[in-house]
């Protein structure tokens, strides 16, 4: 993939001080009147593709079109996007402070929660036109919190992950097996396979839900927060066992982070979510600058990009001054 | 889909086919007991005699009449009493148990809450008042009263739902949702208590009230039988489903599972198998609630067994209770309820007591 001249990424978004300009620009779609920029050509999208901001197109494994998206329970609209693309066969994060609706916006993606507006788009196919089963098999999803589950063994976990492929009668096939062994040994948790749950460490326990997961053989994997909570050693086992998977199987990966530093060098895309609108989007050299750190997460941070991106966050800022 | 290989690693172990023997024999042992003793006065050796005797016991005149209600062939009188008094009473006791037991099982998954019952979505409080609604009302629907006490049940069950629903339930939305039918229809029951001006009929709703297994012969098995094991055939193939409901909701709807529909059609299956145990027997109290606890802490959570094992504990334990019932105060007979109730309660509270974690609630 071709990351184009870091440079031009970071300076046309630093300088865009507002960041509802930002939004707009990076997400002007077939709709000429919002094509006032100059550059406007560059950010023309289609359905099943995206083009980043050097013009390189890519093909979209999930799109969203005008997403609104609120809470049965509650009358706010949480997310509110006209246009969002998870790149085929790339690992795209999602960044924002809490509250941003980065959870949210997942859960639409993975149809747990149907768009108020709009419509999600799985390789050109509107979401809602799989069956349930159906959408399983070519999407997982990894939620937050997983509720407690005690008594059984990390092996009978990861045969869950394998409940799209088998019908209402059927035992486990050949392939289930396969399946299963291969999840767990990416998820490296072998050695765990007869543990029961409840025994295991905060960090053992993710990644045995991600065995089911992956057992699940999806190409398109939605995680939430997979990280968090994690000691160090922990998060680098997730994040690496992800990017195996997205390496050698090519699977689509859109996870939250929540440590921006930690998405930054891990994504190949980034998607910042800041109250419910998207502020950019786009390879993180391009995207992460002192201004949307700034805009976003209302830290003062310098921001390196030689020789790989880094940041170092120095203080909060103000509310005023954001 | 490639070829079937054997399931995994086989879920019935050892420790489950003990189990199941266990409440096998002790079915059969307190099953003797209580076809043994009685007014009319047998020895032991009499009484296996008749029960095994083979001009009955392979006579299939002899199974219409029992199933089907037609003309018995001729009997001795021991053998009359053992085979259509004694003996039936024994088979609804093994019926109602195993609904109950499934039906608590159930419950327990689809509400993932371990303190659920057959009887917490409204079930027992709706049929309650139907019942009593039917003997001091409606005195002349008396010979409904199984069909009556179901539908009474199922109504309640689905007012909670429709009260629980705000796009799609919550298993904390359906236990709230079932406390408060609960709470009024105990409170239309206590009011209708003033109406009853015969104090037989109030006895004979108090028996269906704290459930009964008195009397039962059978015609009971027959209006039973089908519908148990319709329940009790889909609630074991439903196992898995309730594995992955276990999971969590999200987990489970991730995975693809349609969980409005699988929760709904459970809880049908529930409701029926609950219903099968209040038409013959009247409400059990706690037995749908401990049953599950039991088999649970003996052979583990695993749906696919504990189905199983309820479907064998819960014979196990109601034949049991029964015998207590009507044997233990020698001439008086009590309700199998007050000796469920009276054994169940406090063997719960130990189990409140040495599990520090019980259900979510």
């Amino acid at each position: 993939m071709n990351r184009g001249n870091a440079n031009d990424g970071r300076t046309a978004t630093s300088e865009s001080t507002d960041a509802q300009a930002a939004n707009d620009r990076s997400t002007t779609s077939t709709d000429p009147n919002s094509m006032q920029d100059g550059s406007s050509g560059e950010y023309e999208r289609t359905r099943e593709q995206a083009i980043d901001e050097d013009g390189v197109v890519v093909d979209s494994a999930l799109a969203g079109d005008r997403l609104e998206l609120s809470y049965p329970t509650a009358e706010e609209t949480i997310v509110d996007c006209e246009r969002l693309d998870i790149p085929e066969g790339e690992v795209t994060a999602l960044v924002g402070p809490n509250g941003s609706g980065k959870s949210t916006l997942l859960k639409a993606l993975s149809s747990h929660l149907e768009p108020e507006e709009g419509v999600v788009r799985l390789r050109g196919d509107e979401l809602q036109s799989f069956g349930q089963k159906e959408l399983a098999r070519k999407l997982g999803l990894l939620s937050q919190e997983n509720d407690p589950v005690g008594s059984i063994t990390v092996e009978d976990l990861a045969y869950y992950g394998r409940y799209p492929h088998r019908g209402f009668f059927e035992g486990i096939s050949a392939e289930d097996r396969e399946a299963v062994d291969r999840a767990i040994d990416l998820a490296g948790v072998d050695h765990l396979r007869d543990t029961e749950l409840g025994q295991l460490s905060g960090g053992q326990k993710q990644l045995a839900w991600i065995a089911m997961v992956l057992a699940q053989d999806t190409d398109i994997l939605l995680l939430d927060e997979p990280t968090t909570f994690l000691d160090l050693h922990h998060q680098f086992r997730v994040l690496e066992t992800v990017r195996q998977l997205n390496e050698q199987k090519d699977v689509t990966v859109a996870v939250v982070l929540h440590d921006i530093s930690q998405a930054a060098r891990f994504a190949d895309y980034l998607i910042a979510l800041h109250d419910g609108v998207l502020y950019d989007w786009g390879p993180p050299e391009e995207i992460v600058t002192e201004q949307l750190l700034a805009d976003v997460f209302g830290v003062e941070a310098s921001v390196q990009y030689d020789p790989e991106i880094q940041i170092l966050p120095k203080r909060a800022l103000s509310e005023r001054r954001r | 889909m490639g070829p079937i290989v054997r399931d995994r690693d086989g879920w019935v172990t050892r420790p489950l086919l003990l189990f199941c023997l266990t409440s096998t024999l002790i079915t059969i042992v307190a099953g003797f007991v209580q076809v043994n003793f009685g007014t009319y006065s047998m020895t032991t050796l009499e009484v296996a005699r008749a029960v095994t005797e083979p001009t009955i016991l392979f006579n299939l005149d002899a199974w219409t009449g029992f199933l089907f209600g037609t003309e018995l062939p001729e009997m001795e009188p021991g053998e009359l009493i053992v085979w259509t008094i004694r003996l039936p009473r024994v088979f609804v006791a093994i019926i109602a148990g195993a609904t109950l037991a499934v039906s608590g099982a159930i419950f327990q998954a689809v509400t993932r809450n371990e303190l659920a019952s057959p009887f917490i979505l409204g079930v027992s409080a709706g049929a309650g008042f139907a019942v009593l609604a039917t003997l001091v009302v409606f005195s002349g629907l008396a010979p409904f009263l199984p069909f009556i006490a179901a539908i009474g049940g199922t109504v309640a069950f689905l007012i909670v739902y429709v009260i629980a629903w705000k796009n799609g339930t919550s298993p904390v939305r359906l236990v709230l949702a079932g406390v408060i039918v609960n709470m009024v229809f105990q409170s239309l029951q206590q009011g209708l208590f003033f109406f009853a001006d015969d104090l037989g009929i109030v006895q004979t709703a108090i028996s269906w009230l704290t459930g009964s297994l008195t009397g039962t012969g059978w015609p009971e098995v027959r209006i039973a039988i089908l519908p148990a094991t319709l329940a009790i055939a889909i609630a074991l193939a439903g196992s898995r489903q309730l594995n992955l409901l276990l999971l969590g909701e999200q987990t489970a709807r991730s995975l693809g599972m349609r969980i409005e529909l699988v929760r709904f059609l459970l809880s049908a299956v529930a409701i029926l198998a609950a219903s099968v145990a209040i038409s013959v027997a009247g409400i059990v109290s706690f037995f749908g609630l401990v049953v599950p606890h039991i088999v649970r802490n003996t052979i583990g959570g695993d749906y696919r067994q504990l189905m199983i094992g309820c479907l064998f504990a819960g014979p196990a334990l109601m034949v049991t209770a029964d015998v207590g019932a009507r044997l233990a105060l020698g001439g008086t007979q009590m309700p199998v309820g007050v000796v469920t109730g009276l054994i169940g309660g406090p063997y719960f509270l130990y189990l409140m007591r040495k599990q520090r974690s019980m259900g979510e609630l």
